[in-house]
C-alpha cells in the first residue's frame, strides 16, 4: 500500500516536472564564449513571393562576408506584427533584426533597439529616408523602401473632361475648378478617399500639406515646434471638412477602407485623384495595372497659401534595425547592411514595386509615375503626419470623421489635437 | 497510514499547480504588470496612474457605455432565436427547412460575417440600393456613429443566434405536449399560450440563453468589431477588448492594456456572478 502511494508521489512529481519544464526558460548559455552561427530576423515581407529574390540577394551577400552564420527570416502576420513584437521586447528575447515602419512605430519602441550610427556611416549618402528611423540625433535602422504620399490622377479622365493630362493644376482654385470639369464630363468625384480607419486624414495632412504649410512652419512641425491653432494648420482641416461638405470624396468616405476599397474606388476609374503611397500597396505599380502605366500621373500637390513651394512628402518607409538583446551587434549590424545594398534593394524595387532608400537605382526603364516621383525625392520633405505620435494620430482619425459627419468644428479639433500633442 | 492520508493531496496536485501556475498567477501578474508605467516610465510602479489615464479616455468611455448597450440589447438577442424556436416547435409550413436554414452563419467565423456585411452594408452596397427603391435615403450603416454599434450587434445576432436556437429546441423537447394540447382545447390564442405555458416551461432554458448570449456578446464580438468598423467611426464601437488589443498592440502601451484588461476582468466576474446567482435562485424555486 506504502509503495502505492510513493509510486503516484512520484508519477505526480514528474508529470508536474514535465508540465513546468516548458514555463521555464532554458538556460542561456554563457555570452561571448561562443561563435553566434544563427541570426533571426523578424519581419512581415519576407513570405511574399514579390521579396523573395530581394531576400535571397541579402542572404547571398551576407553568406559572402560571413560563411559560418545562418540568417533565418521569420515572416510575421502584418496585423499582429507590433502585437507580437510587443510581447518579444517584455520579455527581453526575440529577433536579432527587426523590419518596423518607420514614424511612430519605431520611435516607441527606441528603448528596445541598438544605435546602429557607427555601423552605417558608409551608406548614409546613398541611402535616402533615415529621419524616419531616428531620434534625438541617434540612428536605429538602416531604410529599405520610402513611403510617402503623392497625389495620383487619372490621365484617362482628363481627358474625357477635355482637360490636358499633362499639365494638372498647380492652384487650389484651378483644382477645384477641373475636379468639377471632371465630375460634369464623367460624373466622376474628385477624391477617392477612406477614413474608415482614421488613415484619410492622414494621407491629406501629407499629401497636400506642403501646399499650405509655408517653408518655415513646415520645418518647425518637423522640428516639433508644432502651433495647431495657427491659420494654415487650421487651413488643412478646414479643407479637409470643405472637400466633404463640397461632395469632392466619394460617398460614405467614413465607412470606406483605405486599405483597399479607396484604392479600389481610383482604379475603377470613380474618382480622378487620389493620395496614394509609394511603396507597399496603393501606389504606382498597383494602379498602373488596372489604369494604364501610361495613364497613371503624379502631380504636385496644388498651391493654396500663395508663396508656398509645394514638394513630395516621404520619409524612410520600412527598415531594419538590431535588437539591444542581439549577441553580437557587429554581425547583426552586418545583416542590415546586406539588406541594404543597392543589389537587394533593386530587386525590392522592381519586384515589389516599392520606391527603394536607394537614390543610385535606375528607374529610367519603369513607368513614367516613377520617375517623376523619384526626382522628387531630392526635394522632398518628411511627411506631415509622421512627426505625430501614434496616440494623437488615433485621435486625429477621430476627429477627422467627425469633421466628416459634422459633429465636430475646427476649432474644436485642432484644440484637442494640440492637447495630445503636448502630452505625447 | 500518514502516507495514504496524503494521498489525496498528492493525487489533486497537478490539478492545483496547473490551475494556479498557468491560471492565477499570471492573472496576478498581469494585475500587478497593470500598476507600473510604459515607455520611459517601464518597470516601475505608478500607483492607478493607467486607470486614472484609461477612464478619462474618451474611447474607453465609448467602450464601457457599449458594454451597457450590450446588456440593454440582450433581451432583443434572446427574444430572436426564442421566437423563432416557438415557430418551428409549432411547425409552421417549412419548419424543416428553417431549422437547418437558422443554424447556418453559427458554423461561419466572425472575419467570414463581417467581410459578407462590409459589402451588404457598404455605402452603395446592396442594402442602399434595395432601401432606395423603395423610396428611403441611403443610410451610412458603419460611417453613422448612432447607427454602426447597432448595425454590428445586429449582425452579431445573425451570426450567433442559431446556436441559441438549438439550446430552445432541446428545451422544447423535454416541455410536456400534454398541456399544449389542453391549452389549444381551451382556444388559447399564440400569444396567449406562449406566455402562460411555453414561458414557464422552459425557464431554466432561458436563463441559460441568457447567460451564454451575454458571455458571447462581451468576448467574441471582436472579429467583427475588427473587420467591420475598425472601432469607429468617431470612436463609436469600441468594447473593452477591442480597447486591449489597440493599446497593447498599437500605442505600444502594454501596461495601460493590462488595466484595460482588469477592468474587462472585473466585469465579467461581476455579470458571471450576478448571472450564477440568478440561476441558483430560480434553481431552488422548481
Amino acid at each position: 500500500m506504502k509503495q502505492r502511494t510513493l509510486w503516484s508521489a512520484l508519477m505526480v512529481a514528474a508529470l508536474a516536472l514535465a508540465g513546468c519544464g516548458s514555463a521555464t526558460r532554458p538556460a542561456s548559455s554563457p555570452s561571448g564564449s561562443r561563435e553566434i552561427t544563427k541570426l533571426v530576423v523578424w519581419d512581415w515581407k519576407s513570405g511574399d513571393a514579390s521579396s523573395a529574390s530581394y531576400v535571397q540577394k541579402a542572404k547571398d551577400d551576407f553568406a559572402k562576408k560571413h560563411p559560418g552564420v545562418t540568417v533565418e527570416f521569420v515572416a510575421q502576420p502584418f496585423d499582429q506584427y507590433y502585437t507580437l513584437l510587443g510581447a518579444a521586447i517584455q520579455s527581453g528575447t526575440g529577433p536579432d533584426v527587426i523590419l518596423f515602419n518607420g514614424g511612430g512605430q519605431i520611435r516607441d519602441r527606441v528603448d528596445a533597439l541598438l544605435p546602429l550610427d557607427q555601423y552605417v556611416t558608409e551608406d548614409k549618402q546613398r541611402l535616402a529616408g533615415w529621419e524616419a528611423f531616428g531620434e534625438d540625433g541617434k540612428t536605429y535602422a538602416a531604410p529599405v523602401t520610402l513611403q510617402g504620399h503623392p497625389i495620383y490622377y487619372n490621365k484617362t479622365l482628363y481627358e474625357k473632361a477635355g482637360l490636358d493630362p499633362a499639365s494638372p493644376a498647380t492652384t487650389w482654385d484651378k483644382f477645384l475648378n477641373d475636379c468639377a470639369t471632371i465630375k460634369k464630363a464623367t460624373g466622376a468625384r474628385c477624391f477617392a478617399l477612406g477614413n474608415k480607419e482614421g488613415a484619410g486624414i492622414q494621407f491629406f495632412m501629407s499629401g497636400l500639406g506642403s501646399g499650405i504649410l509655408t517653408a518655415q512652419e513646415y520645418d518647425d512641425w518637423i522640428a516639433g515646434k508644432r502651433v495647431w491653432d495657427s491659420p494654415n494648420v487650421k487651413q488643412i482641416f478646414k479643407l479637409w471638412k470643405d472637400a466633404g461638405d463640397a461632395g469632392l470624396n466619394n460617398d460614405g468616405a467614413n465607412s470606406t477602407a483605405m486599405f483597399n476599397d479607396a484604392f479600389t474606388i481610383f482604379n475603377s476609374g470613380k474618382a480622378a485623384h487620389i493620395i496614394g503611397l509609394m511603396s507597399d500597396i496603393g501606389h504606382w505599380k498597383d494602379f498602373s495595372e488596372f489604369l494604364g502605366a501610361d495613364k497613371l500621373g503624379v502631380m504636385p500637390a496644388p498651391v493654396v497659401t500663395t508663396g508656398v513651394t509645394p514638394s513630395l512628402a516621404y520619409d524612410g518607409g520600412i527598415g531594419y534595425g538590431v535588437a539591444k538583446w542581439a549577441k553580437d551587434p557587429k554581425l547583426a549590424a552586418d545583416l542590415v547592411r546586406s539588406l541594404t545594398t543597392t543589389d537587394a534593394l533593386t530587386s525590392f524595387y522592381s519586384d515589389a514595386g516599392a520606391i527603394a532608400s536607394d537614390t543610385t537605382i535606375d528607374v529610367s526603364q519603369g513607368p513614367a509615375a516613377v520617375g517623376t516621383l523619384v526626382s522628387e525625392i531630392k526635394g522632398g520633405r518628411p511627411a506631415l503626419h509622421v512627426a505625430l505620435s501614434s496616440k494623437t494620430l488615433d485621435l486625429m482619425g477621430r476627429l477627422s470623421q467627425q469633421l466628416l459627419s459634422g459633429s465636430a468644428t475646427v476649432d474644436e479639433v485642432v484644440e484637442q489635437l494640440a492637447a495630445s500633442d503636448r502630452a505625447s | 497510514m500518514r502516507s495514504e492520508r496524503l494521498a489525496p493531496y498528492v493525487l489533486v496536485a497537478p490539478a492545483l499547480l496547473i490551475i494556479v501556475a498557468l491560471r492565477l498567477w499570471p492573472l496576478l501578474l498581469g494585475v500587478n504588470f497593470s500598476f507600473t508605467g510604459d515607455g520611459e516610465r517601464n518597470g516601475t510602479m505608478v500607483g492607478l496612474d493607467n486607470y486614472l489615464e484609461m477612464f478619462q479616455d474618451a474611447t474607453f468611455q465609448s467602450a464601457l457605455r457599449n458594454v451597457g448597450l450590450l446588456v440593454l440589447l440582450l433581451p432583443v438577442a434572446v427574444a430572436i432565436p426564442g421566437l423563432l424556436a416557438t415557430f418551428i416547435y409549432l411547425r409552421v409550413p417549412g419548419h424543416r427547412v428553417f431549422r437547418s436554414v437558422y443554424f447556418f452563419p453559427a458554423v461561419l467565423s466572425p472575419v467570414i460575417v463581417g467581410a459578407i456585411f462590409n459589402l451588404m452594408l457598404a455605402f452603395d452596397g446592396p442594402l442602399n440600393t434595395v432601401l432606395a427603391t423603395i423610396g428611403l435615403g441611403p443610410v451610412d450603416w458603419l460611417g453613422d456613429p448612432g447607427v454602426a454599434m447597432f448595425a454590428v450587434v445586429g449582425v452579431h445576432v445573425w451570426a450567433t443566434f442559431g446556436m441559441a436556437l438549438v439550446v430552445f429546441l432541446a428545451g422544447f423537447a423535454t416541455l410536456d405536449s400534454a398541456l399544449l394540447d389542453a391549452a389549444r382545447m381551451d382556444g388559447a390564442s399564440l400569444p396567449q399560450t406562449i406566455r402562460h405555458v411555453i414561458i414557464p416551461g422552459l425557464t431554466r432554458t432561458i436563463q441559460f440563453v441568457f447567460v451564454t448570449t451575454m458571455i458571447g456578446m462581451l468576448t467574441s464580438m471582436f472579429g467583427l468589431l475588427y473587420v467591420m468598423t475598425s472601432g469607429g467611426p468617431e470612436g463609436s464601437t469600441y468594447l473593452p477588448e477591442y480597447y486591449v488589443w489597440i493599446q497593447q498592440g498599437q500605442m505600444n502601451r502594454p501596461a495601460l492594456a493590462s488595466a484595460a484588461s482588469t477592468v474587462l476582468f472585473l466585469i465579467m466576474l461581476v455579470v458571471g456572478l450576478l448571472q450564477i446567482s440568478v440561476l441558483r435562485r430560480a434553481g431552488r424555486e422548481d
